[in-house]
Order: structure tokens, then sequence, then C-alpha cells
């Protein structure tokens, strides 16, 4: 009886997905440290909604509210170039999340999010997170924390891209120096060639 | 992209089932806004109880048992408030507004009628002497010359006024010398009241049989249990003011000419804006007050909206399609930040006002000082006109209650209302008021005066932060719709 659909639909508790939520959202940085019952909790302001293919999740230039966390199918993202045209910058799939950024600042959107295929997403948003800080300080700390140690990673990330471009940007600077410099000096013997041979 | 041009097809009609639902709705709330007060209240009162709940949320207990506690203790204090102060407020209420409203004058009606065999001669009708100065009381009918003979089955009717100094619920016994033959004789009398209605005449019936008892007593005697109700009568506000403004009449006709009339002015005006003032007020505070249904509903809605409230805004949100979710989202967080501000600093500024309006009052001597600060507390909510209502109100109680000091009372209450004008306007307003919800002043006085249309003074009161609410609603709507890109 079990598995009669009667039975499993009379029983079945609102709200509840067939997939166990702990075991997706858990392997997300920002929900590491929570234990089960403070998990519970996060997953009460927690949003899941469904998009159809074809359909934009975020779009670029809009202010920024939350991330999301897909759960099932397949979102692209993609960024308007200089040109006008839509730029694929990635593929994002199950247990991928993107759009952290907005939990911290209402900054736009850097990129557009769009369902390839009917997806199945969760979204976590900065008012709700604003809330759970203010009743609930110590679980929203930890939840921030991780948030910020996640940024701070990729700044620091960024910081070690940025300091071996500037090298080799002096690099690439440097050879253009000793270049132009050997050009120089070429067109001054040059000059005094031409000098010795018209007198 | 096939999609948004079908959208921009239907989107016209989309706007005008949207104008339509909105028409509908607006409707539909002003038809049962005489139900909506226990809900607009138990609104406000979450609005400003939610931020000691999350507080304690936040220090570990659970949300009902926050709520519970949080719900106790405040109305424990509001109780203890009501059970030191409610008394008194009431009771001042009841006597300011008595004072503006009640006649100078009562008039009463009765007839004597004789049943006996014989005439009565009435020489005289005069009025116990412990219920009042005697001035007070007069038979209106001056034609009447005395003695009165009253034949037997015929009645004699008599007009009597009561017009006291000074104000108290007043009846009159009165004494009756007979003279004559009359033995054997039965007075009765009957009196109709015809001050308010038929209804209001109290007194039985008596009858007073002739015989031993008129021999006993050939002069003076008296229809004790018939005494004549003449209920609330004396001067009002109004003859007060009057009172003051006849003194100072011949000033300024000095300045202003013979034909200006300050008496006449006072006692003109004065009586159509009292009247439109209390007259829907009283009406609406009866339907306010009665009933336990305030008391119970009240605290049980604002419990639903404390605790379920996250869950409501979230199953509305759930139900926002893709694309507008995330601005409802982000929309709706807003505007419940910019209420929560807005409603409770206009309740924290009105506690200020009102215990300063209060206490300054009170040191001053100011009679009915409590409603007075009260009010003028509350009307501080309206810009502008809010500081004026509660300077006139309590110039005017000054002038009514101050009797020879009354101009002296008005000056300072007009000095100690300027000083809470500095202070709300230096200290309070800056700091608890949003800057967003500021409104010009013809915008002020136009919805002030769309709620004493529609609402009388409590109209006039209620406009304002209504108004401030639907402005910082809309600012937020329309600030957090800018940013999005819509088709």
């Amino acid at each position: 009886m079990a598995n009669d659909p009667f039975w499993s639909n009379i029983f079945k508790r609102s709200g509840e997905d067939d997939i166990d939520l702990y075991e997706i959202l858990k392997v997300i940085p920002i929900f590491q440290d929570l234990n089960r019952r403070e998990f519970r909790k996060v997953e009460a302001i927690l949003h899941r909604r469904t998009w159809g293919a074809d359909e934009a999740i975020v779009n670029e230039g809009d202010p920024g509210v939350g991330m999301y966390i897909i759960v099932t199918g397949e979102v692209k993202i993609a960024q308007r170039g200089d040109d006008g045209s839509m730029q694929d910058l990635a593929s994002l799939g199950g247990g991928d999340f993107f759009g952290e950024q907005a939990l911290l600042d209402e900054s736009p959107r850097t990129a557009s999010a769009i369902a390839v295929e009917p997806c199945k997403v969760i979204g976590f948003f900065r008012p709700d997170l604003l809330d759970l800080i203010e009743s609930n300080p110590r679980l929203g700390l930890k939840i921030v924390m991780r948030l910020s140690q996640m940024i701070s990673m990729r700044l620091r990330h960024t910081n070690r891209l940025l300091k071996e471009t500037r090298l080799r940007m002096r690099q690439i600077e440097r050879e253009k120096e000793a270049r132009e410099e050997r050009e120089r000096q070429e067109q001054e013997r040059e000059n005094l060639l031409a000098k010795e041979e018209s007198s | 992209m096939e999609r948004e041009k079908a959208s921009a097809i239907s989107h016209p009609i989309k706007a005008l089932i949207g104008i339509a639902i909105l028409v509908g709705f607006s409707l539909f709330i002003y038809e049962i806004r005489g139900i909506l007060a226990p809900f607009v209240l138990a609104f406000v009162l979450a609005y400003v109880l939610a931020p000691i709940v999350d507080r304690m949320e936040g220090r570990g207990l659970g949300r009902t048992s926050s709520i519970l506690l949080v719900f106790v203790l405040a109305f424990t204090g509001l109780g203890f408030g009501i059970l030191k102060a409610g008394d008194k407020l009431t009771g001042e209420v009841r006597e300011l507004s008595d004072r503006m409203l009640r006649d100078e004058r009562s008039e009463r009606k009765f007839s004597l009628v004789n049943g006996g065999q014989n005439p009565v001669l009435i020489e005289e009708i005069v009025w116990e002497e412990q219920v009042g100065p005697l001035a007070a009381f007069s038979l209106s009918d001056e034609k009447l010359l005395w003695p009165v003979e009253v034949k037997p089955g015929e009645e004699q009717v008599f007009y009597v006024s009561f017009a006291p100094d000074t104000p108290a619920y007043s009846s009159a016994g009165l004494l009756l010398h007979l003279g004559g033959e009359d033995v054997g004789s039965t007075l009765s009398m009957q009196a109709t009241g015809n001050r308010a209605s038929e209804n209001e005449a109290e007194w039985v019936a008596v009858s007073v049989a002739g015989g031993a008892d008129f021999d006993l007593q050939q002069r003076g005697i008296e229809l004790s249990p018939g005494r004549i109700d003449f209920g609330e009568a004396g001067p009002n506000v109004l003859t007060d003011i009057s009172k003051i403004a006849e003194t100072i009449q011949p000033t300024l006709q000095s300045y202003l000419g013979d034909d200006f009339d300050l008496v006449a002015l006072v006692k003109e005006k004065g009586d159509t804006l009292i009247d439109t003032l209390l007259g829907s007020t009283t009406v609406f505070l009866g339907g306010v007050v009665s009933g336990l249904t305030f008391v119970v509903i009240v605290p049980f809605v604002a419990f639903f909206f404390l605790k379920e409230g996250r869950h409501i805004t979230r199953g509305l949100i759930e139900l926002v399609p893709n694309a507008y979710f995330e601005l409802c989202l982000n929309v709706l967080h807003k505007i419940n930040g910019q209420i929560g501000g807005y409603i409770r600093g206009q309740i924290l500024a009105t506690s200020v006002v009102a215990t300063l309006a209060i206490s300054a009052l009170s040191i001053i001597d100011l009679k009915y000082a409590l409603p007075v600060g009260l009010l003028a507390g509350i009307a501080n909510m309206i810009p502008f006109l809010g500081p004026l209502i509660g300077i006139i109100s309590a110039s005017i109680v000054a002038l009514a209650t101050g009797g020879d000091l009354a101009m002296e009372l008005v000056g300072k209450v007009v000095i100690i209302f300027m000083v809470i004008q500095l202070i709300d306007n230096i200290v309070i307003q800056p700091t608890v008021v949003a800057k967003s919800v500021e409104m010009h002043p013809l915008m002020v006085l136009f919805v002030v005066m769309v709620g004493s249309q529609l609402m009388g003074i409590v109209g006039m009161l209620v406009a304002v932060p209504l108004t401030g609410i639907i402005k910082v609603s809309a600012q937020t709507i329309y600030e957090g719709i800018r940013g999005y890109r819509l088709q």
C-alpha cells in the first residue's frame, strides 16, 4: 500500500518535494555550517519556484535581490556584449548556484540567467536573510560569515589574478620600453650614417 | 521573443482589467469601512510590537511565546493605564462634550388637574430653596395672575424654565401655596418634558388628597415626590466665551467700528462649528467603543498578523508570475520597512507630544488637561493643521473654564504650544519621522478635507497618516519598478 498513488497523495506532506533539500543545500558553501535543526529554519524562508524553458530567471541590469540554487534543469548565464548580442558565459546544472552577491547589496545583475529547459530552482533572498538576522542572529551570522568567506576567497583569487596581470603588464611594458629603446638607437645610428654619407 | 510580442498586444486589456479590479477593490473597502477599524488597529498594533517580538525571538524564545509575552506585558500596561487614567479621561471627555453641547435653559411643562369636587385656589408656586438659586427657576408664562383657580375636573398648565448660573444636574421640587376652601379636593400633577422629547419627563403624577392633610397644613403643601427633572442645563462653552467676548467688545469696537459684534459672531459661528465637529464624532466613537468586539478582535487579529505575517506575504509572493516575482519580493519588503518606520515614528511622536502637552497643561492647572493634551498629541500627526487644532481646542477650554483669569490662561496655553512645537520640529520630527513622507501643504489640506467629509473629525485625524502610508508605498513601488526593465 505504501506505493499506492492514492495513499501517497493523501499522506503527501504539503510543500515537501521528493528530493531531500538538505542533501542538495548542504554542499552549497553558505549553508555548510548549519545543522539539521538550523537548516529547517532556513528552509522555511526559501522560495521554491519552477521556470519554463527560455524563461529568464534574472535579467542583466535589474536590481539584485538574492541568490538562486538550481535543483534540477539547466540554466545558461549570458551577458549582453558591446554590440548588443547575447554571449553565453556559462552553463549551470543541478546543485549549482548563482547571484549570491545580491544577498549583500542591491547592485544591478551583471548577467542574465535563462532556463534552457524547465527548471526547479530555490531562491534565497536578501529581505528574508535580513529578517533571519533580526529574528535569529546566531543563525544569520553563520550564513553571512560563510557568505563573506566565499566572497573574500573570490576576492583573494581576483587579487592574485590582478597581481599576476600587473606583473605581466609590467613585463610587457618593460619589453616594450626595451624595444622602443632599441628602435630609437637604431634610428639614431641610421641618422648618423645618413649624415656621414651626405657630408 | 514571440512571447513578448503576444504580451505587448494584450497589454492594454491587461491594464484595463487591472484598473477594473483596483476600482472594484477600492469600492469594496469603502463599503465595508465600518468593520475595518479593528483590523486597521490590529495592523498598527502588529507593526508597533513587531520589533520587540523580533528582538525576543532573536534571544532564543519561540515566536509564539515571544508574541504572547509581549501581549501580556503590553496589555497589562494598557490595562493599568486604563485603570489609572481611563475613568478620569472618559469622565472629562463626557463632561467636556456636555459643556459644549448642553442647553443653557431647560423648559418643562406640567399641569395640575383638579380631580375633586371643589375648586382649588393656587396662590403661588415656588421652588424648593435647597435645589439651587431661586433665580434659576421661573414660570415662563408671565401673563399668569395669582391666585389661579382650578375648577373641579379642569386642568391648569404651567410652563417653567430652569437656567442656572452654574451647570448641574438638577431636578426641582416645587411647593404649592394653596388657599381657599379646598377640603375634599384632589390635585394631580402631570409633567411632559419638552426639552428633548416626551420621554424625558421622569416624574410621576402625584395626587394630593384633600381633607385632613389640607386642614393640617393650610399653606405650603409640598407635592413631594413630584420633582421636576430638568436634566443638565447651564451655561455652555459658547456662553462662557461670549461673556469674555462681551468684556473685550468695547475695545475691539473702538478699533473696528460699532458694527462689529463679536458676541453675535461667537454665538453664530461657534454653534455651527461645534455641531460639525462633534456631531459626526460622537456617533462614530459610540460605534467604536460599543461592544466587546474591539477588545477581543484587535488582539486576536494582531496576534495572527505577528505570527503569520511572513507566511502570509510568502504565500502571496508564491502566486506572482516569474517575470514579476523578484520585483514584488523586493518592493513588498521595502514597503514593509517604510510603513513600519512610519507607523512607529508617528506613534512615538504622538506619545511624546501628548505627554509634553498633558504635563504642561496640568502644570498651569488647565481643566480637562488630559483629553485636550491627548487630542493635541493625536492631531499633531496632521502637518500644519494639527498644531492649530491643539492650540485652538486648548484655548477654547481655557476661555470657557478660566473665569476671570481666562485671558491669562490662554496666553499660557499659547506659549506652551509654541514651545512644544519648537521641541517637536527641532527634536522629535527629524529623529523619528521619515523624510520620505513629507507632504505638500495643499495635499495635506485636501486629504484632511476629504477625511472630514467621509468620517468627521476622526476622518481628519486618520486621513494624513493613511495618505502617508499610501504615499510611502507608491513611492517605494515606483522606485522599485524603475530599476527593472519591464515590457
